[in-house]
């Protein structure tokens, strides 16, 4: 067979493993092979003989000779992943999906709303943007966790505030006796920022109930549908648009997104449920 | 598009010679069933011809219900034998899913080009066959190599690929070539389908189908998946239903096993949120996946109206009255 084997991984080494939080680790993959991605493109990560999930590199697509996957222990597979302690062997299958259309953005003023493990993908969207962080008017980056002990690259943060086309907001649920930043719902975060939310570009990842209530205050601000970014979480296995776990509608999370804006997806049954909760308030 | 008349004997007899190299699946009746079996000497003389649909889909032969995916594997050359058009069409959506030039699935293709298919009119029907409801005949038209029709012992073959002409030069050296499909297979065709949409006259079309599933709010969802168990055979039967399941062996190995969406916890994710665990969601999804979101996604209604859901459904959900019931 000559043709490329769609399900064969490539084999890779982990390099290092460091805790970000109890629950989040991240792993350093050095490559002999250099690794090719688009911002918001996802992996296909394989632990030999135990299981396969997807994951959004958190490092720079710059950066070739090594990939940065920030993982929380969620389920089987990613609790097995936590038990690596470097020097492992892992199969990588990818990049998959539709990376977000970094062009679109240029000479926009954008908004990034994250929280917990969602700030990985954002992270590789950030450091995407920053290599060309003139051709943006302003990247506004809201920030949450629920203690400040579980925000993870807690070092990042300082080199984020140096750059001055950039304005950082960080809110916890709930606060410590260190802690002089907001307390309060992610969302919360928006308030403080004075812009023209009509003409913002917004991009938001974290667990699914914010990224809910994030479109929806997002749009009461009167961002445009088309401007709001989701990346959408969803049951997937095979990545390449085939075994049919990640449709959501008319859409194959895995091939169509995982990033979607909200006019593209706020039809399909998921969305639609969700909006009539908040309806029937 | 050529044809060829050969007598039903010297037919067994290029079978039989075919069988001695390649493997043959033809069908066979067993226990009221109808499946393919693999052709040998020891029941050539058993094979059931133009008969209704096998009981197994077609896609099972090149996409089988377990696979190592990453392993090589051998190269082998087969014959399918007895092919029925609603298992033809369903290779549209297949080719398209499987083949997709962006990730080309190598195993299926290496199956779908070392695979000989010879289709076959049916002058027989099930009660729950229903391919012309949505506008597909009761015989092969494309997606095989050979066309079979017999009729007072005389095949008639037609030949609809450059594969199919080949292969036949092989094993046959005296086949008559013959100008026009006879008129009485014509007819027989005719009758057939006739009598399917007799048998079905009150199933709406694609279409109207399509309209009104969208519509459709939780009503007639929650009342048929009140017989449901969840079982997953209307998928695993279908010949178009593709889903499946990537399992990890030792050494980087993986197998594609079939899934279907009505399993519980098919869309399940860490963290335990699923939006289809309800088993009424779970079977609206497979509705809306036929008949809405699979002509959007590839240009092609994922049912042929073979029928085999209402077979075999444990629950007795009859999928025809569930569409009646909706487009009312």
């Amino acid at each position: 067979m000559s043709e490329k084997n769609i399900y064969k991984p490539i084999k890779y080494k982990v390099d290092k493993v460091v805790s970000e939080t109890p629950l989040i680790k991240t792993f350093f993959i050095s490559a002999d092979k250099e690794f090719e991605f688009k911002t918001g493109q996802f992996v296909e990560v394989t632990l030999d003989g135990i299981g396969e999930a997807p994951y959004t590199p958190s490092s720079s697509p710059y950066v070739k000779e090594k990939m940065e996957l920030t993982i929380m222990k969620a389920g089987y597979v990613t609790g097995k992943m936590h038990e690596l302690k470097g020097g492992e062997t892992i199969g990588i299958r990818g990049p998959y999906g539709k990376g977000y259309p970094i062009e679109k953005f240029y000479g926009k003023e954008i908004l990034i709303l994250g929280g917990g493990v969602g700030l990985a993908p954002l992270r590789c969207l950030i450091l995407t943007l920053l290599e060309e962080e003139d051709k943006f008017k302003k990247i506004n980056i809201c920030f949450g966790a629920k203690t400040p002990a579980d925000f993870i690259y807690k070092d990042w943060f300082d080199e984020l505030k140096n750059h001055k086309n950039v304005e950082l907001f960080r809110s916890v649920d709930k606060a410590d006796e260190n802690w002089n930043e907001t307390e309060g719902v992610v969302t919360a975060l928006l308030d403080q920022i004075k812009t023209d939310y009509k003409e913002i570009v917004s991009i938001v990842c974290g667990p699914p109930i914010m990224m809910k209530f994030g479109a929806k205050r997002l749009l009461e601000l009167g961002v445009k549908e088309e401007n709001i970014y989701l990346s959408m979480e969803t049951n997937m296995s095979c990545g390449l648009g085939k075994c049919g776990h990640c449709a959501m509608g008319s859409l194959y999370v895995c091939k169509d997104g995982p990033v979607f804006t909200y006019d593209e997806i706020k039809n399909t049954s998921e969305m639609i449920e969700f909006r009539s909760l908040f309806d029937k308030k | 598009m050529r044809a060829y008349s050969v007598s039903l004997k010297q037919w067994v007899k290029i079978l039989s010679l075919v069988s001695a190299k390649l493997n043959v699946f033809a069908p066979f009746k067993r226990n009221d069933f109808l499946d393919y079996e693999l052709l040998s000497d020891n029941n050539l003389d058993l094979i059931c011809f133009n008969k209704a649909k096998p009981t197994t889909p077609l896609k099972a032969f090149f996409f089988p219900i377990k696979e190592n995916v990453v392993k090589e594997r051998k190269k082998l050359q087969q014959v399918i034998f007895g092919v029925p058009n609603c298992d033809l069409e369903a290779l549209d959506l297949l080719d398209k899913i499987f083949l997709d030039e962006e990730f080309l699935d190598i195993y299926y293709k290496e199956k779908r080009k070392n695979t000989i298919l010879i289709g076959s009119d049916c002058y027989e029907i099930d009660k729950n066959c229903h391919c012309t409801s949505y506008g597909i005949n009761p015989y092969p038209q494309k997606n095989c190599d050979i066309s079979f029709s017999l009729i007072n012992h005389k095949v008639t073959l037609q030949v609809h690929t450059k594969k199919g002409e080949i292969f036949l030069s092989e094993f046959v050296t005296d086949l008559t070539e013959i100008d026009e499909i006879p008129e009485e297979i014509l007819r027989k065709r005719e009758k057939t389908a006739e009598k399917l949409k007799l048998q079905h006259k009150d199933l709406p079309n694609a279409e109207d189908t399509r309209k009104a599933l969208q519509k459709e709010g939780t009503v007639v969802w929650k009342k048929f998946a009140k017989d449901c168990v969840s079982c997953g055979a209307c998928a695993v039967i279908c010949p178009t239903c593709h889903c499946f399941l990537l399992i990890d062996k030792a050494n980087f190995e993986k197998v594609k096993i079939w899934d279907a969406c009505q399993y519980p916890s098919f869309e399940r994710v860490a963290g335990d949120e699923d939006p289809l665990e309800k088993i009424y969601n779970r079977l609206k999804n497979r509705y809306l996946c036929k008949f809405v979101h699979k002509p959007d996604m590839f240009d092609e209604i994922a049912c042929t109206g073979c029928g085999r859901c209402i077979d075999a459904c444990i629950g007795k959900i009859n999928k025809n009255e569930l569409i009646i019931e909706a487009c009312k």
